[in-house]
């Protein structure tokens, strides 16, 4: 059965919503979705690699179920085919989390955010290359090749999501989880143009979910756009009995709250820290998002955020120390199966003593209570860039093939996202431009614990006046 | 500072958790500890809360969006 009415080419170039809404009324079929995401990567993932497996067969099969069922059993994502990064796990499939160590793993459980997605009718059409073991913010994959990102394929497409972040932005599929300890959603939402969301900690479950490190990861996706994210998030958020960290706070119906109005919004601007070396072509396109935001009828109020030397060091100290406690086993047994740069990561971290892991989580919550109240009494959310330079070259930034200066171009990606994590707010990034060499900028919005209807409902009103969050890469199917 | 650092973690890697060098670059990230340590050594005396110890749970609690 085909009866898709929209013509087929136009069909990848819908965002997620817009998707889900054509099945809904009757327009397209996720038959017709899926057939067009397929073809869309049978054409243009061999450059791109963002797929690390792909069962395409079984999502037609899928598809063409899911057409069957009646209108009134269907739920929000009803017909919208997806992919996620390889580290969601699904009972019985491949979930490699990049690795070769577990290039075989298959699971014998279903992670909670995989089913509430498939509950309102999405499915996967395979697992998406990442960092292995969700350990590096450009994209590299020393196991199933290199990521590359759709706007210049010598470029990085962050990291760790960044099959997540690719696939995105080539239109091959409508949206993608991720995840996001050090800004592993955040950057390869900003690097490939696309919008990616991290909750507040614990705002998401994780229980299914591959960890990296326990008090820093955060499940979220990557879309089109904010009202893409604010859909997704209302599926995936909520409190989760397999995941006694999930967060109990009710979930809003973020979706509702888009109403593009920013009348009574103070929007802090950092006059410290996140704007410190920033590229001008990156802070170009910052000022011309404030200058939209305002024009939305936000206020913008410099603000000082406070603790940020004890933000930026703490924060590395805790994911680093939990990353490498849980891959220490392996450390053990079969160093040799990691890539270089990551095995030396995981033994270094082995050095850092248990009072500066304490230390950093012991004033993790103090930290947070002085930052809110030096910043949320006067700010609803704050904004920065999400990344300070240019995008990178996948080679200026391959710290295995012993590039000079590769590491400090890696740890330079991060500097804006990571200290998020630690402090753990929920952040929002999304396109806001394009450099001089025509590759994306990003910024991100923060607001309080649980704020992250506000911060989807800035982005929103800023997408309603710009299109940067529509442009794609050329090259890739329409 | 003095210290050697490279063999400040080795010792502690392999004494603690059993885990050799795996190879030269490791040990390489493993000196770059210096700027973390000095990082660390920094804050001390810096930070003073009136509400140590307390959980970062609960400071999402507390802190969190009035009208989400």
């Amino acid at each position: 059965m085909n009866i898709a009415i929209k013509p087929p080419g136009t069909l990848t170039s819908l965002s997620l919503t817009e998707a889900a809404d054509a099945v809904a009324k009757g327009e397209t079929t996720a038959v017709a979705l899926t057939e067009a995401a397929l073809a869309a990567i049978a054409a243009g993932d061999e450059r791109v690699n963002s797929f690390i497996w792909l069962e395409g067969e079984q999502a037609l099969e899928t598809a063409a179920r899911l057409d069957k069922v009646p209108k009134a059993e269907r739920g929000k994502l009803h017909g919208v085919p997806l992919a996620h990064k390889d580290m969601y796990y699904k009972a019985g499939k491949l979930s490699t989390c990049g690795s070769k160590i577990r290039a075989e793993f298959r699971p014998g459980y279903t992670a909670t955010v995989i089913e509430r997605l498939e509950a309102e009718g999405s499915f996967a059409l395979g697992g998406l290359n990442m960092a292995e073991f969700a350990q590096n913010a450009t994209g590299h994959n020393q196991h199933y090749g290199h990521c590359h990102n759709p706007w210049g394929l010598d470029y990085c497409p962050g990291g760790s999501s960044s099959g997540s972040g690719a696939a995105v932005a080539a239109r091959f599929v409508y949206a993608a989880l991720g995840s996001d300890t050090g800004g592993s959603i955040r950057l390869p939402a900003s690097l490939c143009g696309v919008t990616g969301i991290k909750g507040t900690q614990t705002r998401v479950s994780r229980h299914g979910v591959m960890p990296l490190s326990f008090s820093a990861d955060n499940v979220g996706p990557l879309a089109r756009s904010a009202r893409d994210c604010a859909r997704i998030m209302a599926v995936i958020a909520g409190h989760d009995p397999k995941d006694a960290t999930s967060s109990k706070e009710p979930v809003p119906d973020y979706e509702a709250a888009l109403d593009g109005d920013l009348k009574g919004i103070k929007i802090g601007v950092p006059k410290n820290y996140f704007l410190d070396d920033v590229d001008p072509d990156v802070m170009a396109g910052f000022e011309a998002m404030l200058g939209v935001l305002e024009g939305r009828g936000a206020t913008l109020v410099p603000v000082t955020i406070p603790h940020m030397d004890a933000v930026a060091t703490y924060g590395g100290v805790v994911s680093r120390v939990e990353g490498a406690t849980i891959h220490a086993e392996w450390m053990r047994r079969q160093a040799q199966d990691y890539a270089i740069h990551l095995n030396s990561r995981l033994y270094a971290s082995l050095g850092i003593p248990a009072v500066a892991y304490v230390e950093a989580l012991s004033r993790r919550g103090p930290i947070l209570k002085s930052i809110a109240a030096a910043l949320f009494s006067e700010v609803d959310v704050f904004v920065a860039p999400t990344i300070r330079c240019k995008s990178p070259t996948l080679l200026a930034t391959d710290v295995d093939a012993g590039t000079p200066g590769a590491l400090d171009a890696f740890n330079t990606l991060s500097l804006n996202t990571r200290p998020i994590n630690y402090m753990g707010l929920p952040s929002v990034s999304a396109p806001c431009g394009l450099d001089s060499r025509g590759m994306p900028i990003g910024f991100q919005v923060q607001g309080r614990p649980f704020g992250e209807g506000k911060a989807l409902k800035v982005v929103d009103a800023f997408q309603r006046d710009t299109s940067f969050h529509r442009e794609r890469p050329s090259g890739f199917a329409v | 500072m003095s210290m050697d650092i490279k063999a400040l973690v080795k010792e502690q890697a392999e004494a603690w958790s059993g885990v050799v060098p795996p190879n030269a670059v490791s040990e390489e990230l493993a000196a770059g500890f210096a700027s973390l340590m000095a990082g660390l050594s920094a804050l001390r005396g810096q930070l003073a809360f009136e509400d140590e110890p307390s959980s970062f749970e609960a400071a999402l609690q507390a802190t969190k969006e009035p009208n989400p």
